[in-house]
């Protein structure tokens, strides 16, 4: 099996698209034998609690998403850079530890400057 | 709190072209209401709500009444002279007159201030049929809001600078007033056990009697489950 | 206590063999079903319904979810607010005019297999409020009710023992043949015209082809 370790993965891979095909085949099957489709277009209407839907449904995307998981993204990449600091922090020289301090206050600005213009609050 | 009278006096001295009048409730309620005439309703409700002695600030109830064309009849006796010499007689002639009729719009107002209340003011209409506007009291208390458009809906009275008048209880597409005395439901007979009013009325008129079942005015027999199409 | 549905048929995938039968092969560790039995099965103890309550019959309804009542026990404390993840509706309260083409509505959007459950008189026949202007005589007149649970309002034992009849009701169905269950027969409708809002009434007060008053009796 170490010959070909990715082996598993071609069986993972096999199996992810077999289980939801089996899954549509058993629903196709029983539509054929034992329940008749019945679509329309009540039925597939846009649920509106009950009411007949006005209007269009595509609304303006909420930039502030965009800026959060921006954020996000910056400040998870310094926990990852964080994660060997710690594991290896015992020992390391001290010079390691100053650079890694300049890097963690270099972010810790980045956090206080966005908090400051009030990015970090949901309008 | 002073009483309907003292109110009514300076409500008219403070406001000498309105007409305020008392409205007894012969009941045993005795829930005395003061009709202010529509014109100058908004300034009289601004003063009620605002007064330091009444500061009315809270209006808890608003309601419709219907006032139908009312057939009055007078009986008046008259002592005609016999002309036979006899004693003079007594005839009764009787007269009839249409009162017309009105709607009605009755406020309940409470003082949350001074907790004191509740004071009834009413304004009336000058028909039933093409006049029926008031002017909206919403302005004055944001409470009357939705109670103004459901008796808009259900009495039809129109209220002038309403923020928003339209139906409440009903829907917009809905033309009747259902409140009103000569509503008239649609005919939507249904077998009932217990028929009753004007259900038993209409039960007698849908009676599988001969002539009915003969001129054929049952609801057409239809299958009760909805079977397969052949 | 008479069973107003009927029971299902003695197991007919083996032949004529009888409940007791199956009974005593189960307790020597042997079980037999059928497909349908098992689907059936499946179906009955997890009735999903849709949250839909009205007036105070939803209250019983909210009660008969709590922990006194306990309808988790029967796999329906799953109360979905969208009709297209749930299978009953469990029409709770009076139905005004204007809210009669939302619940048709609500109706037409829940898939196949789906069950109704009128509770309550209000949504039975208009209730104590019959004569009302707004009110809808009865929410049978425009989807096909299965259950009528009778009371002004239930109590959520009276709601209980409804879902139960449901289930010996569900129990009961066929997938194939002549008496299949409304659910597998294409030409049964699954939605239904939805009225409209006319000047004086409902447009049309009622679906002729769900409902038809009943007849009054001749008189002599």
């Amino acid at each position: 099996m170490h010959d070909h370790p990715y082996a598993f993965l071609a069986l993972f891979l096999g199996v992810a698209i077999a289980f939801p095909l089996i899954m549509l085949g058993v629903a196709w099957l029983w539509v054929r034998f034992f329940q008749a489709a019945k679509p329309g277009v009540l039925k597939n209407a846009t649920y509106e609690c009950g009411l007949a839907s006005t209007g269009d449904s595509w609304i303006q995307f909420k930039a502030h998403y965009y800026l959060y998981a921006i954020l996000f993204l910056i400040f998870d990449v310094e926990v990852l850079f964080l994660l060997p600091f710690a594991v290896a922090f015992t020992s390391l020289s001290t010079g390691a530890l100053l650079a890694m301090l300049v890097f963690i206050l270099l972010l810790a600005e980045g956090l206080v400057w966005s908090w400051q213009r009030g990015y970090l609050a949901w309008k | 709190m002073e009483t309907l009278e003292q109110i009514r006096d300076r409500l008219v001295a403070r406001f000498p072209s309105a007409q305020v009048t008392l409205v007894t409730n012969p009941g045993a309620a005795a829930e005395h209401s003061l009709l202010l005439d529509a014109t100058h309703a908004h300034d009289l409700a601004l003063f009620l709500r605002d007064d330091p002695a009444l500061r009315l600030d809270y209006c808890s109830n608003v309601t419709g009444v219907d006032w139908p064309d009312k057939e009055i009849t007078d009986v008046t006796k008259t002592t005609v002279p016999d002309p036979a010499g006899g004693p003079p007689k007594i005839v009764e002639s009787k007269t009839t007159r249409l009162q017309p009729g009105y709607l009605e719009a009755v406020y309940h107002l409470y003082s949350m201030a001074l907790k004191h209340g509740p004071v009834v003011i009413r304004m009336r209409t000058a028909n039933r049929s093409d006049a029926v506007a008031l002017p909206s009291l919403t302005p004055v208390w944001r409470a009357c809001d939705f109670q103004e458009r459901e008796v808009y809906d259900l009495y039809g009275i129109i209220f002038e600078r309403h923020p928003d008048l339209r139906r409440i209880l009903m829907w917009d597409e809905f033309k009747d007033h259902p409140m009103r005395k000569d509503y008239v439901e649609p005919d939507d007979y249904e077998w009932e056990p217990t028929a009753h009013g004007d259900v038993l009325e209409r039960a007698k008129a849908n009676a599988a009697t001969a002539e009915n079942l003969k001129g054929g005015n049952l609801q057409p027999e239809v299958p009760q489950t909805p079977e397969a199409k052949p | 206590m008479s069973d107003a549905v009927k029971k299902p048929d003695p197991f007919p995938a083996a032949g004529n063999i009888s409940d007791a039968e199956r009974e005593d092969l189960r307790r020597n560790g042997i079980l037999m079903t059928s497909f349908e039995e098992l689907y059936n099965w499946g179906r009955t103890n997890s009735i999903w319904p849709l949250q839909f309550g009205l007036a105070c019959c939803a209250i019983e309804m909210i009660a008969a979810a709590t922990a006194r009542f306990d309808i988790a026990r029967f796999g329906a404390e799953i109360f979905r607010p969208s009709p297209r993840q749930a299978d009953l509706m469990i029409v709770s309260g009076t139905v005004t005019n204007k809210m009669a083409p939302q619940v048709v509505r609500l109706w037409n959007q829940m898939p196949e297999p789906k069950y109704c459950i009128a509770m309550g008189a209000c949504a039975i026949s208009g209730g104590p409020f019959k004569q009302g202007y707004n009110v809808l005589k009865g929410i049978d007149r425009f989807i096909p009710v299965d259950i009528y649970i009778p009371g002004c309002p239930p109590r959520p034992e009276a709601l209980l023992n409804g879902l139960i009849e449901l289930q010996k009701k569900m129990k009961g169905e066929k997938l194939t043949g002549p008496d299949a269950a409304r659910f597998t027969r294409a030409d049964m409708p699954s939605e239904f015209p939805i009225p409209a809002y006319g000047a004086h009434d409902l447009e049309p007060p009622k679906n002729d082809s769900v409902w038809t008053p009943p007849k009054p009796e001749a008189k002599a």
